[in-house]
């Protein structure tokens, strides 16, 4: 009996062959399988064939009783290019980036180490409200933006300033938003490291974490509609990873063929709390497949390899409309914010290893060094500019007075509801009668 | 949650004049009593399940508009997606079985129309639903989300407050997702007790940055729709799931927008302000006429039709002039909105009243399957109400 059989679920291929979804409609005789010799194929639907028939997983049977083991002992290994001390281990991964470029990225690594002394300092003085430092994962935000096109969008968390000061980003804008002076972009309205760059294709960091994993989907969906030719890439942290809204953004990401990196953080802390209590299987690499996603693990520290990863998942990502995951793996020499102090729950001395044996910044010196590229006396003056520049600004961003008060009240819609004006009316007349009792001489009139 | 929706549409359609018809053929082929045969207690009103506890009205047809064409609450939400994605090419709709039509029926035919990357099904999950289209909006595409039912918008809750309503405002507006709309069905339906009843406007009133709109009627929702998904403000838009087939009218085939943050006068009157938004709307006009007839009370009928930012002043100007107010909702009373406009008019218009503003809503229980003719706020709880203040 013929069986002419319309096949309800649209076949996927395998990855890295053709992106066509296969919708199989099985007649004796019809040309479509033998053309789809590379595709797997959907069983012809008959009770007489013992193969499995589920719509949802493409698999044999099997007569034997066995859990997968998961593989936590020998994860999945860690790429890199550079050895710690900066020298390359296969030539032929060698990015071969030109001088121009390698000192950019050194210099935008060390000019973020500087600026985050400063602010650190500053917070502990009592200059700004709070700070977070990015020390030892400069190479994780450099060495990935260096490996983008500067129109790519940028959803970060709040460790990932360094993807804005290698897109120039000037320092006067980082210490506004800090301070939340007149010259903030955000109009003062967030706390410090909260930056956005609309110019830069940074979208403004929002404290609640991994919110932006979807978001970050749904505009590299937005971004293939529009054959923009386009990435986007989205940062989080290990402990990011176990939001909700991860899975929810992996998983969209992957069924609607989204052209997006994921590009993880793993520090090693979330605040306080250690990868071993974060979770217990092997890392967030590892997760990538279990979403139909490809996946790769990075030496974070080592800059080229961030390069080499992040450039090859762009490529691919445009090229296929898929998503990309990278799992950087570092180590967050800093405390978690100016609110935490971390020799509460983990050794100087472990710190003291990353920060000497195994820093971003020194192991690309070290490859500067050898290339010729960079001396002492660079070094020393770079050192000395750099810091000089971050002190102007500085001073500058101190000296500038607040946004006025009014700029409490616009924004929340695009256009003010009369409701809203009443509220801003009243507060102007309280400030009219109670005004001393304000900071007002700190704020534009 | 794609089976109960399709039991509950089933549920629906057996509610209809069909099943009657159903019953009378058994009646006459002689089958044995008892088997699939309408014993006599079903003519007994506590066995037969409850009529319907409004009864829709509709508006005069519109005559500014074009031509119209007469269709019910879900034809006219089509009617509007339609439109937005004639007009606007980076419109997109998505959400959990949009593709096929949607289980209420309201994306019918938009795939074929529109292509498969423009409606498409998500996986299940509402916080991605609602933070993918943010994301989408974040680049200046039209967005329009839809969740299932109103009472599954909770997962998405975090995106909703702390993310879409705060994204122009903690960026200095450099950044914004205004072109994103959520649409969710909302509202008793008769049977769908904790989970498919749920009206859930109080949550969302409480956040500034996102805009909450509620139709009435056909007519009302697809302006109101297209207001909502051309707003440069993210929008929820929640649809009376009871009206979708229940309420038919003329609505006219060419868009068309009904403004946001207004509400509408339907009815005029001197000695009492009735407030209600959605179906609720229908229950109140009704409890006009009754006054009207049983008490010589001449009412004034409000439809909110926007939860936030509300039309305070259409609210209080009518309460000046008749010094009563009664507020109704479907949802709990504690903390339901009807708290905010009471709170409000009190203070607008404290000397002007001459009896305490009345609300009449849901009780402070979830939503129950088999009470919820006793749980809602009916045309005599409000009509009892309006009494009450009246005889102040």
């Amino acid at each position: 009996m013929a069986v002419a059989i319309a096949a309800g679920r649209v076949w996927r291929p395998n990855r890295g062959l053709s992106q066509a979804a296969v919708l199989l409609l099985w007649r004796p005789g019809a040309r479509g399988l033998a053309r789809s010799h590379r595709h797997r194929q959907q069983q012809q639907f008959s009770s007489l064939d013992d193969k499995p028939q589920f719509p949802g997983a493409s698999a044999e049977f099997i007569d034997k009783l066995e859990f997968i083991q998961p593989n936590v002992i020998s994860g999945i290994p860690i790429y890199r290019v550079m050895d710690r001390q900066g020298q390359i281990i296969n030539p032929s991964e060698d990015p071969h980036l030109p001088k121009e470029k390698v000192l950019k990225l050194y210099k935008s690594m060390t000019l973020l180490n500087t600026m985050d002394r400063i602010l650190y300092e500053s917070q502990r003085q009592g200059r700004i409200s709070f700070y977070m430092t990015n020390y030892g994962e400069e190479g994780t935000h450099v060495g990935s933006a260096a490996a983008l096109d500067n129109t790519d969008l940028v959803f970060g968390q709040y460790r990932e300033a360094g993807v804005l000061m290698y897109r120039d980003y000037p320092l006067e804008l980082f210490m506004a938003q800090c301070y939340g002076n007149i010259s903030d972009l955000g109009k003062g309205r967030q706390m410090p490291v909260h930056y956005g760059c609309k110019e830069r294709h940074f979208v403004t960091i929002s404290s609640p974490l991994a919110t932006q994993i979807p978001q970050a989907v749904g505009a590299a969906y937005a971004a293939k509609r529009a054959n923009a030719n386009r990435v986007v890439i989205c940062y989080f942290g290990e402990g990011a990873a176990s939001e909700g809204d991860a899975h929810a953004g992996f998983n969209f990401a992957a069924t609607l063929e989204c052209p997006i990196i994921f590009f993880c953080r793993n520090n090693g802390y979330a605040i306080s709390t250690p990868t071993s209590e974060q979770y217990r299987g092997d890392g967030i690499a590892a997760r990538g497949p279990g979403y139909g996603i490809m996946s790769i693990r990075v030496d974070g520290n080592d800059v080229f390899a961030v390069y080499n990863a992040t450039k090859e998942a762009r490529r691919r990502a445009v090229a296929e409309n898929q998503p990309f995951l990278i799992e950087a793996m570092t180590y967050r020499i800093g405390h978690h914010s100016t609110s935490d102090d971390s020799s509460a729950y983990r050794s100087v001395d472990e710190v003291n290893y990353w920060d000497k044996q195994d820093h971003p910044i020194s192991r690309l010196r070290h490859y500067l060094l050898s290339q010729g590229w960079w001396d002492e006396e660079q070094e020393k003056a770079w050192r000395k500019q750099s810091r000089k520049k971050v002190m102007e600004a500085f001073e500058q961003a101190e000296r500038k007075p607040k946004p006025n008060p009014n700029l409490l009240f616009s924004d929340v819609y695009q256009e003010m509801p009369a409701q809203l004006r009443k509220q801003q009316e009243s507060l102007a007349r309280h400030l009219q009668t109670y005004g001393e009792h304000y900071p007002l001489e700190h704020f534009d009139k | 949650m794609a089976f109960v929706a399709a039991a509950a549409g089933c549920l629906l359609r057996l509610r209809a004049a069909g099943a009657e018809r159903h019953w009378r053929r058994f009646r006459g082929v002689g089958l044995a009593r008892g088997f699939l045969h309408p014993s006599a207690t079903v003519e007994d009103a506590a066995q037969r399940r409850q009529v319907a506890h409004f009864t829709f009205q509709p508006d005069p047809e519109p005559r500014e508009y074009g031509q119209t064409q007469k269709m019910n609450l879900f034809q006219s939400i089509t009617s509007a997606l339609d439109n937005s994605l004639a007009k606007d090419p980076t419109a997109v709709i998505f959400g959990e079985d949009v593709a096929f039509g949607g289980v209420f029926r309201c994306t019918v035919g938009l795939r074929d129309k529109y292509g498969k990357d423009r409606v498409f099904n998500t996986p299940l999950c509402e916080q991605g639903i609602v933070g993918f289209g943010i994301g989408i909006a974040v680049t200046g595409a039209t967005a329009i989300a839809e969740i299932q039912f109103a009472d599954y918008i909770f997962p998405a809750f975090d995106q909703i407050v702390n993310e879409a309503a705060k994204y122009r405002y903690r960026s200095g507006d450099l950044f914004n997702c205004g072109s994103l709309t959520i649409r969710s069905p909302w509202g008793c339906v008769g049977h769908g007790a904790l989970y498919h009843s749920q009206s859930p406007e109080a949550f969302f009133a409480h956040c500034p940055g996102i805009k909450v709109v509620i139709p009435r009627s056909p007519f009302q929702a697809k302006g109101l729709l297209l207001s909502c998904i051309e707003d440069k403000n993210p929008c929820i838009f929640f649809e009376p799931k009871i009206l979708y087939r229940a309420a038919a009218e003329q609505v006219p085939i060419e868009p068309y927008n009904i403004p946001l943050s207004q509400a509408e006068v339907i009815q005029e009157g001197s000695d009492v302000t009735l407030v209600a938004w959605g179906t609720q709307v229908h229950v109140i006009r009704e409890v006009a006429s009754m006054a009207k007839e049983k008490l010589g009370v001449s009412c004034e009928v409000i439809d909110l039709r926007t939860i936030i930012p509300w039309d305070v002043d259409t609210v209080c100007k009518s309460v000046i002039k008749t010094g009563r107010l009664l507020i109704s909702h479907e949802a709990p009373l504690t903390g339901g909105f009807a708290s905010e406009i009471s709170s409000t008019v009190q203070e607008e218009c404290f000397l002007n009243l001459e009896a305490p503003i009345s609300r009449v809503c849901g009780y402070d229980t979830p939503f129950p399957h088999i009470f919820e003719p006793f749980y809602i706020p009916d045309k005599w709880k409000c009509y009892d109400a309006l009494r009450k203040m009246i005889n102040y």
